[in-house]
């Protein structure tokens, strides 16, 4: 019994330490990026580098603001990444209710398609894509942003999953009192799918905010770049300022880390109902 | 009655479609024709100016095959999703059996090991090249302190792949682990307390009820993430723009690079560059998708 119980403790201290060492090498990189950005060029050069700052100072973000269009970048992010969610919720779940609740001929087939579509990155379809899109003259416009980004086959998937498991007679109380399709859909299961719209759009936002690939290249002018493109393109210049750099980095995380501390529950719950039904 | 009965079900039909349209429609325009489009691209000599289209049949793909910058791309994603995806995915499943209890210290700690996921690869690359920089970086000053000579990190052509994939499995494996204590804490309790009145021992209880009933996320979870390690871009082009040597250059770098950045700007060759990709991920996720399946039928 003895032995047991000492078997208990190491295993205890072993966990502890594990964790211990792993929450700090999470840590670690994010509280040394915040104080590099409040340091001085000097400061952030210097050798051996040092975690605490030796002076304080918000100069990097006064550069970083006068050398980067910092404003026009943060409102192309918000607009591309918030036109976007509202139409993902919006449309994905319109299409997710069509395929889990109604009947209609060819859906097995076209549901079957969308399944494909899930599993096709953007990287394998961006050249015909910026063909499209030079054809049609919205290259590096909001339009041009926006549109292929309209819908998202995985959260028609992930809305679907979540129709299917409301149960049946919501809708035949309603159907019975009148109401049509239209207004069962919207009157009475939209409503009850809020907390899962809330985590698509959360996925939807994040996703968008953060891409590199797609806005590096379907924009090119500076007045259209959004802060993952922006920045990207900045470091290339390789004249390297590491204290703006930073900055700029940091102000391009602040925005979702405000966001996840409020909202964390459902930052997790759609990756981990994605799994799940996965 | 009946007739009553059948214009309901049009009217459903009408409906479902109509809630239906929009969605697809969007689908079609900016998946399926580009989809289609693709495949008809690699078969052209285009550039971006997209002027003087030449159909060249095989040749852009003969051309892929004698190239060596292809086949060096090609080498190196392969290589980084051999460490990320195995070495991840096994990480995270640890991890996950570690916090999978609901105690406030195991919330608190998953939150935080969540917190990298939500941060967009392009600022936390940015982080880890200068916190990785030989010069200036605590990495490298620290290995000295430890003894190590000529610290090199990124700049080291043998170490630069290995590294970006170290960084990107600590920014990545906050993902899988929620999925997999999603997984776990869905494994009914009744499981434990039965194998407990027979006596198993904890890696008994992994082996025979916890490993077979996480089957089907453990699939989930490799085939998302090999499907996004073959994408891997935001990486190393901010970290280490494809060096030193080429030797983190990646597939969609390569195609993004001979499409976009290099004159002539050869669309076409970069279009079969990418369809060459997607064969592979195509090949790569039926496999395992049958793999997974068999194992699952199989109860592992």
């Amino acid at each position: 019994m003895k032995s047991l119980s000492r078997r208990k403790t190491t295993g205890n201290i072993i966990y502890l330490l594990f964790m211990v060492i792993l929450l700090a090498a999470v840590v670690y990189p994010f509280l040394w990026l915040f104080l590099s950005s409040l340091k001085f060029e000097t400061d952030i050069v210097q050798y051996p580098p040092k975690l605490w700052p030796s002076q304080f100072t918000s100069s990097q973000y006064v550069t970083v603001w006068d050398r980067l269009p910092l404003f026009t970048m943060f409102k192309n992010t918000l607009l591309f990444s918030s036109a976007v969610t509202v139409s993902n919720c919006l449309l994905c779940a319109m299409g997710g209710y069509a395929f889990a609740r109604m009947n209609f001929r060819g859906k097995k087939t076209i549901f079957v398609i969308i399944l494909f579509t899930m599993m096709i990155p953007f990287q394998i379809i961006m050249i015909p894509l910026y063909i499209l899109e030079h054809f049609t003259g919205i290259l590096d416009t909001y339009w041009g942003l926006i549109l292929p980004r309209l819908t998202w086959p995985f959260a028609i998937y992930l809305l679907r999953s979540f129709f299917v498991s409301l149960p049946k007679n919501l809708e035949e109380a309603a159907r019975i009192d009148g109401a049509n399709e239209y207004r069962i859909f919207w009157q009475i299961m939209l409503p009850l799918c809020k907390s899962a719209l809330l985590s698509v759009g959360i996925m939807t936002f994040t996703n968008n905010w953060n891409d590199l690939v797609y806005p590096l290249l379907l924009t090119n002018s500076v007045r259209m770049r959004t802060l993952s493109a922006g920045l990207a393109m900045f470091i290339g210049q390789r004249i390297i300022e590491y204290g703006p750099t930073l900055a700029a980095s940091m102000i391009s995380l602040i925005p979702l880390l405000i966001a996840f501390v409020f909202l964390q529950k459902y930052f997790v719950q759609g990756i981990a109902f994605s799994g799940l039904k996965g | 009655m009946i007739k009553s009965l059948n214009a309901y079900f049009q009217k459903n039909e009408v409906a479902a479609w109509v809630l239906l349209l929009p969605s697809m429609f969007c689908l079609a325009i900016f998946l399926f024709i580009p989809l289609i489009m693709s495949f008809g691209l690699a078969f052209f000599d285009i550039n971006i100016f997209l002027k003087d289209a030449k159909f060249v049949l095989f040749d852009n793909f003969i051309e892929l095959m004698n190239d060596e910058r292809f086949w060096n791309a090609l080498g190196n994603t392969v290589y980084f999703t051999l460490m990320v995806v195995p070495v991840g995915v096994i990480f995270s499943l640890i991890v996950a059996l570690l916090v999978s209890g609901n105690t406030l210290f195991n919330k608190l700690v998953r939150v935080v090991y969540y917190l990298p996921v939500i941060c967009s690869m392009t600022a936390i690359g940015i982080m880890w090249a200068v916190l990785l920089d030989p010069a200036i970086g605590m990495f490298a000053y620290w290995l000295r302190v430890l003894g190590f000579k000529n610290v090199q990190l990124l700049k080291d052509p043998d170490l630069a792949m290995p590294l970006v994939a170290v960084m990107t499995i600590w920014k990545s494996f906050g993902q899988n682990m929620i999925i997999f204590v999603a997984g776990i804490q869905s494994i009914p309790n009744d499981f434990y307390d039965a194998s407990m009145i027979d006596g198993a021992s904890r890696w008994k209880q992994f082996f025979y009820i916890t490993l077979p009933s996480l089957v089907p996320v453990l699939g989930f979870c490799t085939i998302t993430s090999t499907i996004g390690s073959f994408m891997v871009f935001d990486q190393t082009y901010v970290m280490t723009r494809g060096g030193p040597m080429f030797r983190t250059e990646t597939l969609v770098q390569y195609v993004y690079t001979r499409g976009f950045i290099v004159s002539p700007f050869r669309l076409g060759y970069a279009s079969a560059a990418a369809f060459m990709l997607f064969i592979v991920i195509a090949a790569i996720t039926m496999l395992m998708y049958q793999f997974f399946m068999k194992k699952e039928a199989k109860g592992l």
